[in-house]
This record gives C-alpha cells, sequence and structure tokens, in this order.
C-alpha cells in the first residue's frame, strides 16, 4: 500500500491516451485532482469522457500515458485502484427486481463488507440519501432521482477516497438534480474526491474545477470563473422593452457587437466592452423603434464558455 | 493471506446471496426448475411408453378353417395384438395401414389347413406398417415369437411329446417386465437437469451484460472467479433439489425402483450438475445477451441430451462418429450412472468412471468459462 503522501494529487493523468482501431477516444490528456475536490468533466457526448473514467477506475488499459489514482497505478494495480473508489456508472446498475436493503447489502459485500457493520453502513447512508424508511421497497418501484440517490450511496458504502460518477444527473428532474448536488457536496466536505462528468452545464457551476473535451482531447481547464474570464471575454448584455424584435436588426453588424440572440421575450448580445457599453446599446435600440428599453450586465454562463471554446475548436484555432 | 481469503469469502456469498435473491423473487425460474420438470416427466413418462400394447391387427384369412383362426388366436391372445376385423383380400391391406385402421396385417392364404395336414413348409405372410419404425421393429419381433411358439405347438401336437434339444430360458434381471418407464425415468432426469441447468445460469451472466451491472461488478474488487463461484452456488442449490425431486416423483409415479446408495445418487447428480451450470455459465460468458444464450443454451444441452444420451437411442446402434462424439455429452454418462444405481443399486466402485468422466467436463468448463470471462471491457 502506498498511500499519497497528504496534499499529493488524489487523481494524477499524465498524456493518458486511448485509442480503438484507428480512433482516438482520449489524446494525451494530462490533470491532477486535488483531494477534497469537485473535479468536473465536460463535453459533448463521444468526447470521450466515459473512455477517461474508465481509464482511471482500472477498467480500460491506457495505450499509453499512465494515471495514478489513490496512489495506485492504474495499469499495474487496477485490483488496489478498484478498492480504494467507488464507481457509478452511466446506466446506474442497481437490481431493479430486489429490495432497496438488498442493493446496499450486495454492493457492500463486493467491496468486502459483511455483518454487523454492513448493516449500519447501509442504514446510514440510506439516512443520508434521503431513502430512510425505504429498505424494504423494491427498486424498481421507485421514482429516477431516489434510484439515483440509491446507486450513489452503494458507490459509497467502503468509504472510498474516490468517487466517478458519470452522467449521474441525465433524465432526472430538476428538483432532483438539485437534491443530488447537495449530496455531492457533503461528500466533498467530508474530504472525498468527487469526479463527476455531466452535459448540463448549469451543474458544472457547483465543481470546483471543471475539464472540457473536445474530441478526446482537455482542451480547457480551470474553475468556473476563471473559464468565464478566459473564454468570454466579450460583455454580456441582456435588453429588455417594447418592440425589441424589430429593433434587433439594426445592432447586427454594427461596430463591437459580437453577436446577437433572442433570449425569451428580449435579446442576448456580446459586445466588445472597449467599444460599445449599456448606454450605447440602449441609444440604438431607442433609435430603431424599441421603447422602454432596460440594458443590463449579465453573468457570462458555462454555456458561453462552451460556445466559445467548441466554436474556437471548430475553427481550428489554436488553443491558448 | 488469512485476511485476503475471507474477503474473498466474503465477496462470493455476497455474490450468492444475491443470486439466491434473484430467484426467489423471479416465480419463472422456480417455475422452470421445479415445476416444468415434474409436469414434463409426467407427460414423458406416460406418453412415452415404448411397451407395445393393443397393436390393431388386419386379419386377410382366405383358408377359413379351424388351423387358420387357431393361427390368429395365437397371435391376439396376449392383447398385445388386437384383431381390428376381417379383410377380404390382399389388396385392401395397404388401404386400411393408409386410413391407419391397422398397423399389421395377416394374410392366410388358401390351403394353409390342407398343407399343415401333408406336412408341407407353410408361408404364412404379415405385413407390418414401417412408418414408425420403433413399433414395427418390436411388433416383428414379438410377432415372430408368437408364430413360433404356434409352430412348435404344431409340431408337438403332431408328433406327439417331444423335448426340445436346446431349451433356453430367458431371465431379465433389474426390469424383468420390460417396463420402458424404469429406463426412461433416469434418462428424462437427464435431460431435464441438462435443459434446465445450462438454460438458468445461461441466464444470469447475460442479464449482467444486458443490465449493464457487469461493468458495475467489474469496477468492484469481485473476481472472476468469486463472481462465478457466486453464481454457480444457489443455482447448484436448486439444481439439487430438482434432481431429488424428479427422482423421487419417478420413485412414486412409476414405481421406479431405488437399489443403489442415496449418496452415490446425490454424487452423480452434484457432479453432473456442475458441469451443466458450468456450460450454461460459458454460453452466457460468450452470448452476452439473453436472447443469445437462451439459443445457445438450449441447443447445446437440449439436443445432445436428447439425442445422444442413450436416453432413448442406445448408443450402441448410433454411427460410429455418433458414438465417439456422445463420449463428451455429460448427460451419457449420468444416464448410465443413474440406471446403474436405481436399477441394478450399483456403487462407487462400478460407478466412478462415470463419475470421473462428470468431474472432467464440469473442471474443463467452468475453467474455460471463467478463463473467456474478460474483466476488462476492451
Amino acid at each position: 500500500m502506498s498511500a499519497p503522501a497528504p496534499g499529493a494529487p488524489v487523481i494524477e493523468a499524465r498524456q493518458l491516451t486511448r485509442r480503438f482501431g484507428s480512433f482516438t477516444a482520449v489524446d494525451a490528456v494530462s490533470f491532477e485532482v486535488e483531494r477534497g475536490e469537485i473535479f468536473g468533466y465536460l463535453g459533448a457526448n463521444g468526447a470521450g469522457k466515459s473512455t477517461t473514467i474508465r481509464m482511471l477506475n482500472g477498467l480500460l488499459a491506457p495505450t499509453s500515458g499512465t494515471a495514478r489514482v489513490a496512489g495506485h497505478d492504474v495499469a499495474a494495480d487496477p485490483d488496489s485502484v478498484k478498492a480504494s473508489i467507488g464507481y457509478m456508472s452511466q446506466k446506474f446498475s442497481l437490481y431493479l427486481d430486489l429490495p432497496v436493503m438488498e442493493n446496499l447489502l450486495f454492493f457492500g459485500g463486493a467491496y468486502g463488507l459483511f455483518g454487523k457493520a454492513l448493516r449500519v453502513r447501509a442504514g446510514e447512508l440510506l439516512e443520508l440519501t434521503g431513502l430512510a424508511g425505504q429498505d424494504a421497497a423494491i427498486t424498481g418501484s421507485l421514482p429516477g432521482g431516489m434510484r439515483q440517490r440509491l446507486a450513489l450511496a452503494g458507490a459509497i458504502l467502503h468509504r472510498p477516497e474516490v468517487v466517478f460518477l458519470d452522467e449521474p444527473t441525465a433524465g432526472v428532474d430538476p428538483v432532483a438534480r438539485r437534491a443530488f448536488w447537495r449530496l455531492i457536496r457533503q461528500l466533498s466536505s467530508g474530504g472525498t474526491t468527487v469526479f463527476v462528468t455531466t452535459h448540463y452545464l448549469d451543474e458544472a457551476e457547483y465543481c470546483r474545477r471543471i475539464g472540457l473535451m473536445v474530441d478526446g482531447r482537455l482542451v480547457a481547464l480551470d474553475s468556473p470563473a476563471g473559464l468565464k474570464r478566459t473564454w468570454v471575454p466579450d460583455r454580456v448584455l441582456v435588453a429588455r422593452g417594447q418592440g425589441l424584435a424589430g429593433a434587433a436588426a439594426a445592432l447586427a453588424g454594427r461596430d463591437g457587437v459580437r453577436s446577437v440572440q433572442p433570449f425569451g421575450a428580449g435579446l442576448h448580445l456580446r459586445v466588445d466592452p472597449a467599444r460599445l457599453d449599456e448606454a450605447g446599446v440602449g441609444r440604438i435600440l431607442s433609435a430603431a423603434g424599441a421603447r422602454e428599453v432596460v440594458v443590463d450586465r449579465a453573468e457570462p454562463s458555462l454555456e458561453d464558455v462552451f460556445l466559445a471554446v467548441v466554436g474556437r475548436e471548430a475553427r481550428g484555432e489554436a488553443v491558448t | 493471506m488469512k485476511g485476503r481469503i475471507r474477503r474473498s469469502l466474503v465477496r462470493i456469498y455476497a455474490m450468492a446471496a444475491k443470486e439466491g435473491r434473484h430467484i426467489v423473487r423471479d416465480p419463472r425460474t422456480l417455475y422452470m426448475s421445479l415445476g416444468m420438470p415434474v409436469l414434463l416427466l409426467f407427460l414423458f413418462g406416460y406418453g412415452v411408453a415404448f411397451d407395445i400394447d393393443r397393436i390393431p391387427l388386419a386379419v386377410v384369412d382366405q383358408d377359413r378353417t379351424e388351423s387358420s383362426r387357431a393361427l390368429v388366436h395365437a397371435l391376439t391372445a396376449s392383447r398385445e395384438l388386437v384383431s381390428v376385423g376381417e379383410l377380404p383380400d390382399p389388396a385392401a391391406v395397404l388401404g386400411a395401414f393408409r386410413q391407419e385402421r391397422a398397423v399389421a396385417a395377416l394374410v392366410v392364404d388358401e390351403g394353409y389347413e390342407r398343407a399343415l395336414l401333408a406336412r408341407e413348409v407353410v408361408p404364412v405372410q404379415l405385413l407390418v406398417d414401417g412408418a414408425d419404425a420403433l413399433v414395427a421393429n418390436q411388433l416383428l419381433a414379438k410377432a415372430d415369437a408368437l408364430v413360433r411358439a404356434e409352430s412348435q405347438r404344431l409340431a408337438s401336437a403332431e408328433v406327439g411329446e417331444t423335448t426340445p434339444p436346446v431349451r433356453v430360458k430367458v431371465w431379465t434381471r433389474y426390469n424383468p417386465d420390460g417396463r420402458s418407464a424404469f429406463y426412461m425415468v433416469p434418462g428424462l432426469a437427464a435431460y431435464l437437469l441438462a435443459i434446465t441447468a445450462v438454460l438458468l445460469t445461461a441466464l444470469t451472466i447475460a442479464g449482467e451484460w444486458e443490465r449493464g451491472s457487469m461493468e458495475q461488478l467489474f469496477a468492484s474488487p469481485i473476481g472472476r472467479l468469486e463472481i462465478v463461484l457466486g453464481k454457480l452456488l444457489p443455482y447448484l442449490g436448486l439444481g439439487l433439489l430438482e434432481f431429488l425431486l424428479v427422482v423421487a416423483f419417478g420413485m412414486i409415479a412409476f414405481d421406479l425402483p431405488m437399489r443403489g446408495s442415496g449418496f452415490a445418487l446425490a454424487l452423480l447428480g452434484l457432479v453432473f450438475l456442475l458441469g451443466m451450470l458450468g456450460q450454461g455459465l460459458l454460453v452466457s460468458v460468450i452470448a452476452k445477451n439473453q436472447t443469445v444464450a437462451t439459443q445457445a443454451g438450449t441447443m447445446s444441452s437440449l439436443l445432445p441430451s436428447l439425442l445422444l444420451s442413450g436416453m432413448i437411442f442406445p448408443i450402441e446402434n448410433m454411427p460410429v462418429v455418433l458414438q465417439h462424439f456422445s463420449r463428451v455429452i455429460p448427460a451419457r454418462y449420468l444416464v448410465h450412472g443413474l440406471r446403474g444405481v436405481l436399477l441394478k443399486g450399483n456403487g462407487l466402485d462400478v460407478l466412478w468412471p462415470d463419475l470421473l468422466a462428470l468431474a472432467v467436463f464440469a473442471l474443463v468448463v467452468i475453467g474455460l468459462a471463467t478463463a473467456r470471462f474478460q474483466r476488462r471491457l476492451a
């Protein structure tokens, strides 16, 4: 057992690469994840998120590169990696024909827990995940949000150092998603490292750092705020008022205007702050016939970041 | 080391307990393993009886004398052949066969009695519908014996008391009445166990792949052999229960004797089941989805166990190639061993070659299944 030194990264990927035939699913990815961090891994479907996770938890051997998880090399010692992590796969695989408690007892047993200790721990987790009293309910009869929390409970019974969650909130309603993220934050504050993939950009805001995958490459890695500063230098403005739809055309092509998009009843625009400000936008819109115009500055969202990154990649520009 | 073994046992137990709960919660599994075999045994045991009984015989008696009537009586007296009436001439026989009014026809030509009295050799024709070869063969043997007895009777009536120079006294041991249930039930037990055991396990691993839970298992410390053993144990218990149920049912419903020891019987069943469950695992490790696993499992267990085990068709009568092929069919050894234990009271001293063959098969398939079972995804 080579326990990582305190302060050493819990996950360390160096030039991690995986090819399937001539297709490179993950291309020389390097990053580190600190203890207790919530690390978000973002990207479109097929960008290489699940393949990265499967290499990190010992399910797939890397084609080249190395990774250490909880102090163990994933290629040389996958069994030690498996014992120190929790994993919740994309299609969370509970046994739907079994009662809630039986699922927990099985997954606990798979990690070597048994007897009274296992039962006590399972009870604790039911409490933590808001499933207390559901012990005997057949898993298949539970709503999606509860099943998802049960799957998480199954992945952390053995108190793993790192939990890998592959799209844990796919297909779950917004209220349940929020409850789930409360659990993730709770885990993280207890010292568990959480590595989570998602394509819900609103959720990614909860992560301390985010890695952005495009076509197998990690093209950006920073905190949500840092990503926004780097990738969306434009000012994001929201205009509200009457008759905006007709006046919007007047903004297109104006000096300093980067993009104009209808957003609800208003307009969502990105401007170069050096050439055009809120007051300027208001004047143009009013002159074009809009009334009661109010223009506010908006925080750029991760969606803006994502679009900017993907857009630059698509244009083939170098990443700074 | 000790801690390692203990953790491994905990994982195997967790796997077995989970699998056991799936079984208990799935009425189909219980029906398939306990209900269906008894039902099938009942149907087969009564339906697949090869004893000939009341075979319809048409008679074309063109002699119409006391002697010819005596011959007909001799053939039908034992009720194994039953006269269904007279036909006017031999040409009508084929019509009777086609309409299935008769399976056999006796044609006695005119002049039968005259020829008998003249001490000539008398030809008598027996026509048999060969569409069902099994019935035809048994019928021919039976008719031959009956006619021989009749001619002997005639000969001795003629000469007065004679003692034939050689007298064979046939004494059939173990199944003196020649009841087909006695050799069918052990065969059926093998057949039913083979199908259900292979099918039950073929479904389980394929089910994990389909459900997506296999990936979850692979991401946990649970090992290949632990998954395989954990899956085998509960089905082994269920299979043994099924085996005992089938044998007990055979004893109650068909008066199947049990002349050997319960230990020999249980050991035979256990080793056979291990092999069949292993075969099911191998199928499902390769198939990865339940539909293919079901088909492959059925094909690989049902047909060989039915056709090549010696359950219905004697292995000695098969083409040499199939005789050799039947050596890798475990059902062959179970059928042979079971008949030995149940009917002859054989002990381990005689059974060991069967047990050894079954054990080798079990080791090979479980080993193959484990080796073929990749714990990594690609």
